[in-house]
């Protein structure tokens, strides 16, 4: 890199003929040394290109219904309930049906079906043990943030161009611990 | 006849672009480049966070109140880790704190590590009088037991705090 400003101020300084009988004095142009400033450069552009973390966290957000003192009724046939188990395994049922075992990746289906079956009135409640993983419960977060442009696309291909309900997220209680557990 | 004689120049090769491009960079590192705010300092834990691929939001980077769950990674104890992004957010929840005899508080306390939920609940209370427009996000790690979690939920229902955020990581390779 040293002298690389060398030829930067260079301009015209070719010699023209010798028609003159003076020796015309070699004119020199602005010189600068920018070995230093680019040095610095450098030396700057290494520090933040090394310190700089492109990846920003994201977030994903939640509602949680507030703390009413009258519940809210809702029709068990539109609800559609997602259990995660301590060691991680989901089971689905849908109102008053026996919970049953879902992989993950079915559940995203079963989501969109019952969802557009169920025309915008589906409520899918998602209660997760106290001892679950918690990556586990966001994972199926994710899976129902997923699935809502399918339920979209399902709603508008039966004519409705809202969606109304989403998902939310409820406390497991001692009965929904047993009826899982056996299972 | 004499031959001319051709001078021989050195090796000079023009720097300019090179400079140019070099500041250009310099200039977008400059800007992009974030620092550790001070709480971030302060705390010891590591959090992984857990993975997502829907479309999520960035993270607000102003009126946030940040719980974080983690694992000490000396201590070995799981704690909620409350903190607020804005500097006078910061300086009002100390006074608070410092007002409701918070074990351990200090003239230097940017982050608080709670260890109970009584303990939970007034923070937050605290941080939604410090600040009524604040959001809150959760950033934990995704080991932990969902019970850290829904701890926090709930006592951010019960401040009538019902949008929050999960804080998350993209998932790579999509």
């Amino acid at each position: 890199m040293a002298g690389g400003g060398g030829d930067l101020g260079g301009g015209k300084s070719q010699r023209r003929g010798k028609k003159g009988k003076r020796k015309a004095k070699k004119r020199l142009g602005f010189r600068l040394d920018m070995t230093p400033l680019v040095d610095i450069t450098f030396l700057l552009l290494t520090f933040f290109m090394l310190t700089t973390s492109m990846i920003t966290p994201q977030t994903m957000e939640m509602n949680v219904p507030p703390e009413l003192d009258v519940p809210i009724e809702v029709k068990q046939s539109e609800l559609l309930t997602v259990r995660l188990r301590d060691d991680g395994t989901i089971f689905y049922n849908m109102g008053m049906d026996a919970p049953e075992k879902i992989a993950l990746k079915a559940l995203r289906k079963v989501i969109v079906d019952q969802n557009v079956q169920l025309k915008n009135r589906c409520i899918v409640v998602l209660k997760a043990s106290s001892n679950a993983p918690y990556g586990m419960v966001v994972t199926i977060l994710d899976e129902l943030n997923l699935a809502e442009p399918d339920i979209l696309a399902g709603l508008k291909a039966a004519g409705i161009n809202e969606r109304k309900r989403k998902f939310t997220v409820a406390p497991m209680e001692a009965k929904d611990q047993e009826e899982i557990k056996g299972l | 006849m004499s031959k001319i004689k051709k001078k021989r120049l050195g090796f000079v090769l023009d720097m300019t672009p090179l400079v140019d491009i070099t500041f250009l960079l310099l200039t977008f590192f400059m800007f992009t480049a974030k620092f550790k705010s001070e709480s971030e300092n302060q705390q010891k834990v590591e959090i992984k966070r857990p993975k997502t691929q829907a479309d999520t939001a960035k993270l607000a980077d102003k009126d946030l109140v940040m719980i974080k769950v983690g694992v000490d990674s000396v201590l070995k104890d799981t704690a909620w880790y409350v903190s607020m992004i804005n500097e006078q957010d910061v300086v009002d929840l100390r006074r608070a704190m410092i007002e409701a005899k918070f074990p351990g508080v200090d003239e230097k306390t940017v982050s608080f590590k709670v260890m109970d939920t009584v303990w939970l609940g007034k923070i937050i209370q605290s941080c939604r009088m410090v600040n009524q427009k604040a959001s809150f996000a959760m950033d934990a790690d995704r080991r932990l037991r969902y019970e850290w979690v829904e701890k926090a939920v709930n006592e951010m229902r019960k401040n009538r705090a019902t949008t929050f955020n999960f804080v998350t990581e993209k998932k790579q390779g999509l």
